[in-house]
């Protein structure tokens, strides 16, 4: 059997804020443009997918982030088993919207690597690197960004009051968890 | 003790905390609160540098940024020294250690002060004039001017503070916290803008927070009683955030501003450890209001420069603020009534005022009928011809003016003073509007610029906006923030004022003197040492244009980049030349405002965080066996792996031969990987490759090459067909990000029809890639129940797998010429597959090899690398690479470029094999090479693009261009070098292997 390594594993607590990674996290991108592809996925996934720029909105089992016109990403709401990398939602939508024409189904479950931040710190952490304005953000439950922290790539999912899900690269998530780290010092 | 010049409490300064500081090496007492300027002073100290080109004895002149002498170093030690620090901004604290600047061997005692001597023989463009000949002469004089050049000592190890960024955005940016400011953050915080004010000093309320004069007086209070209560009010208002000690440096377009916070600096030292020493907020503002005050200015006369020459209102700041006389004999010079609010404030402390010197000829205000009942001589229509005292002033003389103002008449009067306020209007403070793109205007009464034109959505309000006695601030704060904002009303729209009014007004920029004006030293830049003879001596000499007369003279270019100085240089220059200020104008105005440290700038960017990195998810394994790492795009890539005391080209050799006669293994997760998805997937890659792609089988891979629409190379890569409408594509490492950027490009504004969707997973992956005769034999111990017979898993196709049950994608693809495979997993499995694969491998010696091995094994079987044998100039024609561009197909990127009369030439440089004719020369990569070493200037054919020394050939090969390379096969030509020549021939550029015999074994 292969053994599973995340690239972080970790837990930091500072000062009214925790930093970790959630894994194993099934994550897919989703891409289409009809009306029937929006039907479908919702069908399968029990939620509406959000078409207002900039939002999220999530189901029982999975939470689905606005990226572009034509581009969401699904994420699990619980963590998955470590010991497949097969997913009964994945195949379900490979099968009506891959397989039938209507959009893509990408896994991309180790693309990103899922950071989970909670407490009253999250955004004077986020300011010391992302020219992103979150005044109003941080006021919205469900927004969604995509912007940049420290010059590295990030999906910035605010799931709840001081709680936000955070997607990065993994191949620059140890740089992002490094600098974080070190700047959560001076919050 | 007679030089305690502390007079009276102030409520500003804890005096019952004593702290202890050194100055030049001799220790000192302050008060917690005191500036190292404020401190000096109530020790009677006021000489504190010497001045730059002249190393006059110079004083502390004023309260704040503008100061232009009292530029000191901070700290001995060679990490944490500053140079250049205005001695009155730095707070003191204990263990504060400061030196003078610019003098040798003492502040006391400079040798440079000869200059002083020697000045008639240099004067302005001094340098210009004298070094321009001869010309070879330079570097001499270079060495010797090098040495008189700049202040101050820069620190000699690196700077052990920690600095950081913060982006801040915000509705209102009001800059300046003093009476307008304050104003302005009430009103737009209250009327529920998200609102930051910012100012640069230690406390709120500008100068009117020391201001207790009966003439000045809102609601019956005096100012600085009213301004309290508001202060103390706005501090709980909830959409107002304040921050002291915030200096903005630079207010770019689009309301973007940077500002300095100043976290530890006036702590002291044990506190300051581990922690934030300064911060760059970078500010995105939706309105900024300006309200940043304004600069006293100087008056210019002879001898003007002399310590004990002050600042009138920095007289007064000293004395209401920080409870310091700056003088026992104190005498105030000036053309307005700023001076007498001075020496009203001197005379209440029962500090002595000698007299005031005021040019107007007569003056009738409340504050001078107060001046004249406490019985101080005021001589109107005076100016100060000359001062005496070499490093401390102790006497002026004083003549008549004449009613045109332009000589003066009479005979001398000689005052005694310790102290010579000096006050000659105010200038305010529009650097920053200016900076933003704002257009000043002049304005002939109070002979000012003031902001004219706003570039964005500002306002400028107080002083730095014209407005100069305390009824019109505030009645003007009223009108224009109503407008500002769209609100209805504010809170200050009923407050009752007093204010004492400045009526008559007269100003002359260079006061005359007995003496022609070249036989005097009147300062009007006083750290760059730039006089009033220097100006007119630049204008003639011909220099019309301010921003030409400045760099002439140095005006305005020092530390304080003419806060003090410039606007008279400008009035000095419009009366000799006779142009109007308006039309003169200023020169520009540039950030930072005040200086910033190298560590501000560049806040947490430093060590780890100079650049970004990416980690492969094998990347732990590869440290764990000693690799060394080269940088790819991001990427941190294992580059070889040295057994004990190897060297590099050891570990390469030894590396590229396991690889041929055993087994290597790479880690190959870098290339980028896009899945691209549509019913139009095959159309999509037949557009963008130069070769066709509606036939390639469910399965199989192919190697493609992408142009620009130039025709030139981009990229390169193999892409797989995994379904009908479903393919993997790969990328170059460095080239993934830019090709899913223009590949998106062209579907969203060129192609929208097309039905494809790309998706990048270069992350999602780990790719671990084995090769050698004995890698099939690996892969089936990894994944037995896997058919890796050669009819069905030949070379170019792809099977999907599982290791357990964790799916994963197999491609037998190769890069080095070995027949090889490509297993491409899920990323958190990847460390685990690699080891798997290192366990598996162990009978047949698998040996991990590095970029460093790659590049030799796919240049020995000629496979190019895009970037490092192209470079943007080769066509896929020019790579001998016919074969692969489409003929059939309709279009595809670059395809109408490849049939240009510059792309079909025949003498384009074409890629060959070079091989050297003895073997073990190795050749340097982008060396030349040439036909005729005789011709002079050598013609270049072309360069080397890659070499190596073949383990398995045994011998030196390389790839490079050459003109005409193609038609050139065998040909010798010779590659020169510093040392000797080197015989060379061209030759096939795959070396090995042209039958593909081990591929597909």
């Amino acid at each position: 059997m292969l053994k599973y390594t995340t690239s972080i594993n970790d837990t930091k607590i500072f000062d009214n804020l925790k930093i970790f990674e959630t894994s194993p996290i099934m994550k897919l991108i989703v891409r289409g443009k009809s009306r029937e592809f929006i039907s479908s996925v919702g069908k399968s996934l029990n939620i509406l997918l959000p078409n207002e720029p900039n939002t999220s909105s999530s189901g029982a089992n999975v939470t689905a982030l606005w990226l572009s016109p034509d581009e969401w990403i699904i994420y699990a709401n619980e963590i998955n088993s470590d010991d497949s990398n097969s997913y009964i939602i994945e195949s379900e939508l490979i099968n009506k919207i891959s397989n039938t024409g209507l959009g893509a189904i990408t896994d991309v479950t180790d693309q990103f690597v899922m950071l989970n931040l909670t407490g009253e710190k999250i955004y004077d952490l986020f300011m010391k690197g992302s020219p992103f304005n979150f005044n109003e953000f941080k006021k919205k439950k469900g927004a969604v960004t995509q912007t940049i922290i420290n010059k590295i790539d990030v999906i910035i999912h605010n799931k709840n009051d001081a709680e936000v899900n955070l997607f990065v690269r993994r191949s620059f998530s140890n740089h992002l968890w490094s600098w974080l780290n070190d700047s959560a010092r001076f919050i | 003790m007679s030089d305690n010049l502390r007079t009276s409490a102030s409520k500003f300064i804890d005096q019952t905390t004593r702290v202890s500081f050194k100055f030049d090496g001799k220790t000192y007492f302050g008060f917690k609160g005191d500036t190292l300027a404020s401190a000096l002073l109530a020790n009677n100290v006021h000489l504190v540098g010497r001045s730059f080109k002249y190393h006059r004895p110079r004083g502390i002149m004023t309260s704040g940024s503008e100061e232009p002498n009292a530029i000191i170093q901070i700290n001995k030690n060679s990490s944490v020294t500053e140079p250049n620090v205005r001695a009155t901004e730095v707070e003191i604290y204990d263990g504060l250690e400061a030196s003078s600047q610019n003098c040798w061997p003492s502040v006391n005692f400079d040798i440079g002060g000869i200059n002083n001597i020697l000045s008639p023989l240099l004067p302005a463009g001094f340098y210009y004039k004298t070094f321009m000949w001869p010309a070879s002469f330079w570097e001499k004089y270079e060495y010797f001017i090098r040495k008189s050049a700049g202040l101050g000592q820069s620190p000699t190890e690196p700077d052990p503070d920690i600095y950081d960024h913060n982006y801040v955005h915000c509705d209102v940016l009001i800059i300046g916290g003093g009476i307008s400011g304050i104003m302005a953050a009430k009103i737009s915080a209250e009327n529920n803008f998200k609102t930051l004010l910012l100012e640069e000093k230690p406390n709120l309320g500008g100068t009117t927070i020391y201001q207790k004069n009966d003439y000045f007086k809102i609601n019956d209070q005096y100012s600085s009683e009213w301004l309290e209560k508001e202060i103390d009010q706005i501090k709980n208002l909830k959409n107002l955030e304040i921050k002291t000690r915030t200096s903005v440096a630079a207010y770019h377009g689009y309301n973007y501003l940077l500002a300095r916070e100043n976290l530890t600096d006036h702590l002291p030292i044990e506190k300051k450890q581990n922690t934030i020493r300064q911060r760059l907020l970078k500010i995105r503002a939706k309105k900024v209001i300006t309200a940043t005050g304004s600069i006293e200015r100087p008056l210019i006369f002879d001898n003007n420069d002399r310590p004990g020459i002050m600042l009138s209102s920095a007289i007064k700041k000293y004395a209401d603020f920080y409870g310091v006389a700056c003088g026992k004999e104190n005498v105030l010079f000036t053309n307005n009534d700023t001076a007498y609010e001075t020496a009203i404030s001197l005379n209440n402390k029962g500090v002595k005022v000698n007299a005031i010197v005021d040019i107007r000829e007569e003056n009738k205000s409340d504050l001078t009928n107060e001046i004249n009942n406490a019985g101080i001589k005021i001589y109107n229509s005076y100016t100060v011809i000359n001062t005496k005292g070499y490093k401390k002033i102790n006497k002026i003389t004083i003549m008549k003016l004449s009613k045109d103002g332009k000589t003066v008449t009479d005979s001398k009067v000689d005052i005694k003073c310790d102290c010579l306020g000096v006050s000659g209007g105010w200038t305010p403070a529009v650097h920053l509007f200016t900076q933003s793109g704002g257009k000043l205007k002049f304005d002939d009464n109070d002979n000012i610029f003031i902001p004219n034109k706003y570039p964005s959505d500002q306002l400028s309000i107080g002083s730095c906006n014209g407005n100069l006695e305390l009824e019109d601030i505030i009645s003007n704060i009223n009108v224009s923030l109503k407008n500002f904002l769209k609100i209805d009303k504010t809170n200050f729209e009923k407050l009752k004022i007093n204010s004492s009014k400045s009526i008559s007004k007269r100003n002359i920029w260079l006061l005359p003197s007995n003496k022609t004006v070249s036989k005097t030293k009147a300062f009007v830049d006083f750290q760059n040492d730039a006089t009033a003879k220097d100006i007119k001596l630049a204008l003639r000499e011909g220099f019309r244009s301010i921003e030409h007369v400045k760099r002439y003279t140095t005006t305005g270019m020092g530390t304080d980049q003419g806060k003090l100085g410039n606007m008279n240089a400008l009035g000095i220059i419009s009366d000799t030349s006779n142009v109007k200020m308006s039309d003169l104008g200023t020169t520009t105005f540039r950030p930072p405002y005040t200086p910033l440290t190298f560590g501000t700038i560049v806040g947490r960017n430093v060590g780890e965080f100079f650049d970004t990195f990416r980690k492969t998810p094998m990347h732990d394994w590869h440290v764990q066996y000693k690799a060394k790492f080269e940088n790819v795009g991001q990427w941190k890539r294992a580059w070889y792996y040295p057994k004990g005391n190897e060297s590099m080209h050891d570990a390469v050799q030894r590396e590229s031969k396991a690889a041929r006669e055993g087994a290597g293994i790479l880690d190959a997760s870098t290339l980028g990987k896009i899945d691209i998805q549509g019913s139009d997937a095959s159309e999509f890659l037949n557009r963008v490759y130069t070769n066709a792609w509606s036939k390639l089988a469910v399965g199989k891979c192919r190697y493609g090459l992408m142009l620009n629409e130039d025709g030139m190379v981009y990229d390169d890569g193999v892409t797989t067909r995994l379904s009908e409408n479903h393919y993997i594509m790969t990328t170059t490492t460095g080239g993934a990000a830019n090709v899913l950027g223009k590949l998106e490009d062209y579907l969203q504004t060129e192609w929208p029809e097309l039905d494809v969707y790309l998706t990048s997973v270069t992350d999602h992956y780990a790719t671990a890639s084995v090769c050698g005769p004995n890698s099939k034999k690996i892969i089936s111990k990894i994944i037995p129940n896997l058919d890796l017979s050669d009819e069905s898993f030949p070379h170019m196709s792809f099977k999907n797998a599982k290791i357990g049950n964790i799916k994963c994608r197999v491609m037998r693809i190769s890069f080095t010429g070995e027949q090889s495979y490509e297993i491409n997993i899920q990323a958190n499995y990847g460390k685990s597959l690699w080891e798997k694969c290192m366990e598996a491998g162990n009978e047949f010696n698998i040996t991990p090899y590095g970029t460093e091995t790659m590049h030799l094994l796919r240049a020995e079987k000629g496979f190019i690398i895009v970037g490092q044998d192209t470079d943007a100039t080769l066509t896929p024609i020019d790579l001998q690479m016919d074969w692969i561009v489409s003929k059939k197909k309709y279009d595809f990127i670059g395809k109408r470029s490849l049939y240009r009369s510059d792309t079909i030439r025949d003498d384009r440089k074409q890629l060959v094999g070079i091989l050297t004719d003895d073997p073990n020369e190795v050749l340097e990569e982008g060396a030349q090479i040439v036909a005729d070493t005789s011709k002079k200037p050598v013609e270049m054919l072309g360069h080397i693009t890659s070499s190596y020394f073949s383990p398995n050939l045994n011998k030196s090969i390389a790839l490079g261009v050459v003109k005409g390379g193609k038609n050139m096969m065998g040909q010798k030509l010779f590659v020169p070098m510093k040392d000797k020549i080197i015989n060379v021939k061209i030759a096939d550029p795959v070396f090995l292997d042209k039958e593909n015999k081990r591929l597909n074994a």
